[in-house]
């Protein structure tokens, strides 16, 4: 199936969405003459709306030899595994980070992404990798730069 | 006088000069893998300015600027791969000469290329920044929302395959603006309750997550399947002759112009004007055969002109607040950030400020003669480092980086949000630079049409009443036009 054939629908869904949450949850101008804090959302989500329903026009009443070859491969299990890990890895760090602090979440996470994504098994230098990037980030960060990093709310 | 003396003594300090000396070789470290853009770069260093004083840290992020433009000329020299768009016109020219034996010669040619190119526009910069910040001091509201306007029409040119998705992509970029506090009635919009978006969505936090992410998605794909680039053990580059240079002096001067002009045109940038000068070079050289095949002339041109873009996108970025490219959208969060508000106003408050940031731009230039002529070999050796390991180094910076912005988790969990929609828009052929040029621009574009409609008490004639309005939003009508014909035809 053609990207456009799905994709102006979709962007025509979001776009309601959006109109529908900033009718319900923004408020209209109080001050006569002044568009108000309202106004702007309106007109961007009537845009969007606008521009999904030109790609469904485009996708659906051309014929298909006409179309532009914009066509988008089925995600593969292997993308999904290296998407879906990147995404979780990046909010387990962040979790990890603040509940036990910078020094034991970054590990973690570099030999998380190196053994479980990258499939690495060579242990020795993965454990050097992972305890070299954490001692430069830290002095780095905290020795040059005095940015504090957390130090693990469960530990403090 | 004293403002020169003011801007030398901050820009010579050993904390800037040492910022702007890692910031082009990161630059040009980023500029050289194929695959690693320094937009990302830029975006990953601006948190680590956030501790340093003003000129050491925007030095730092010119330095990633003017490195990571020159540093695409080298593996399109080597590799024959572009490291960035803008180097792409080099390959035809450069690789060949590398397969010859010659790629000393095309890599001492590209950087004194490139060195003139940044330092030609720099002067142009300078001759013609406060001409128009002069114009721009007496704009008001609407032309303001005019000149923003324009601004965003800019993704015309970023738009890439097509003009609907780019268009897309923009107002996605103004709808993520939209989230946190209004600034002109102080209302909550679409925070839903959380303490944390009223503040909303953070430029750098937004920018990271779509530059990096999405790279490293892409890198931890490959691991496996894509060789290693071989690089080349023996690499020394050479100054060109002074014959060569008298010969291409003339060539150098007329590409350094053609840059300069095409930066200064928002939406454009690097690869349009190294493709024009190439062109240039070609039709006006006494031997356009040898054009692809190894001509030193191909590699100079392209060269002088995508590096005298950085002086060009400087014009409109410094006196209108207008980023003409994404880095340039990522300077201009810098310059947010560390208190300059660019626009006409800047060369009233900040003029020593500007000048310091010349002067950087200058060291960068002698910064990437050095490190290119005499250090290229320890630099081919650091770029043999396999870019999955670089990737899980970028993962743990967008990390560290999003949560020194404001020393909040939460803006880490919004960073890895924001590069999974990064990753998704890429893969549905939506490109990530005009959201974030709607992110940058968004707030003016609504604030200062709000001001302009409470000032004239709700009348929009107030924006047909100024004739520089109407100037920008029809060169606006005009871009997005020609864009549409252009999207039409193919």
């Amino acid at each position: 199936m053609r990207l456009d054939r799905w994709l102006g629908p979709c962007v025509a869904l979001l776009a309601l969405g959006w109109l529908w949450l900033s009718f319900t949850y923004i408020p209209a101008a109080r001050v006569e003459g002044e568009p108000g804090p309202r106004a702007f959302p309106i007109v961007l989500g009537a845009t969007l709306l606008g521009l999904g329903v030109l790609i469904s026009i485009g996708a659906w009443w051309r014929s298909p030899r006409k179309m532009p070859a914009v066509a988008v491969k089925a995600i593969s299990s292997r993308e999904a595994f290296i998407v879906g890990g990147i995404f979780s890895l990046l909010m387990l760090y962040a979790y990890v980070m603040e509940k036990l602090g910078f020094l034991i979440a970054t590990p973690m996470a570099i030999l998380l992404a190196m053994s479980g994504l990258l499939g690495m098994r060579e242990w020795r230098f993965m454990l050097i990798f992972a305890s070299s990037v954490t001692a430069v980030c830290w002095v780095f960060f905290v020795k040059l730069l005095e940015a504090p990093l957390p130090r693990g709310l469960w530990l403090m | 006088m004293d403002t020169l003396a003011q801007a030398f003594s901050a820009a010579l300090t050993l904390q800037a000069i040492g910022a702007t000396v890692l910031g082009t070789v990161i630059g040009l470290f980023f500029g050289s893998i194929p695959g690693l853009t320094f937009s990302m770069a830029l975006a990953l260093m601006l948190p680590f300015t956030f501790s340093m004083s003003q000129t050491p840290a925007l030095a730092l992020l010119l330095g990633v600027y003017v490195g990571g433009m020159t540093g695409g000329s080298v593996s399109a020299i080597l590799l024959g791969i572009p490291g960035t768009p803008s180097a792409a016109a080099t390959v035809f020219d450069g690789h060949p000469m590398a397969q010859k034996g010659e790629a000393g010669v095309a890599l001492g040619a590209a950087v004194i290329a490139s060195t003139f190119g940044g330092l030609f526009s720099l002067v142009v910069m300078m001759l013609l920044l406060e001409q128009v910040a002069a114009v721009a001091i007496k704009f008001g509201p609407a032309e303001i929302f005019a000149l923003v306007l324009f601004g965003l029409s800019t993704i015309c040119g970023m738009a890439e395959r097509s003009l609907t998705r780019g268009l897309i992509a923009g107002v996605l970029g103004l709808m993520l603006m939209i989230i946190g506090l209004d600034e002109l009635d102080g209302v909550a919009r679409l925070t839903f309750g959380t303490v944390q978006l009223q503040q909303g969505v953070n430029l750098l936090v937004a920018m990271i997550g779509l530059f990096a992410i999405p790279q490293v998605i892409t890198t931890f794909l490959n691991h496996g399947r894509v060789k290693s680039l071989e690089i080349p053990s023996d690499v020394r580059a050479s100054l060109p002759s002074l014959r060569q240079l008298k010969e291409h002096f003339w060539l150098m001067v007329r590409c350094a112009g053609i840059g300069t002009g095409i930066g200064a045109i928002p939406g454009t940038g690097g690869p349009i004007a190294a493709f024009l000068a190439y062109d240039h070079a070609r039709r006006f050289s006494k031997r356009p055969g040898g054009f692809g095949k190894g001509e030193l002339a191909g590699v100079i041109a392209p060269e002088t002109a995508n590096n005298a873009v950085t002086g060009g996108t400087m014009i409109p970025l410094l006196s209108l607040g207008i980023p003409g490219d994404p880095a340039t959208a990522v300077i201009l969060g810098g310059l947010l950030l560390h208190g300059l508000q660019p626009g006409p106003m800047l060369f009233r408050t900040h003029l020593s400020a500007i000048y310091a940031l010349y002067i950087a731009i200058v060291l960068a230039y002698v910064v990437i003669l050095v490190v290119q002529i005499w250090g290229i070999r320890v630099f081919v050796r650091v770029l043999r480092v396999p870019p999955h390991l670089l990737a899980v180094c970028i993962i743990v910076m967008c990390v560290l980086g999003s949560y020194a912005i404001r020393n909040s988790i939460f803006d880490v969990y919004l960073m890895g949000v924001m590069g999974l929609l990064g990753y998704f828009l890429q893969r549905i052929h939506i490109p990530i630079a005009p959201v974030v040029l709607g992110l940058v621009l968004g707030e003016t574009l609504e604030n200062q049409y709000r001001t302009a409609l409470i000032l004239s008490e709700g009348s929009h004639a107030i924006f047909m009443d100024s004739g520089v309005a109407v100037l920008f939003f029809a060169i606006t009508a005009l871009t997005l036009g020609l864009q549409l014909r252009s999207s039409l035809r193919k």
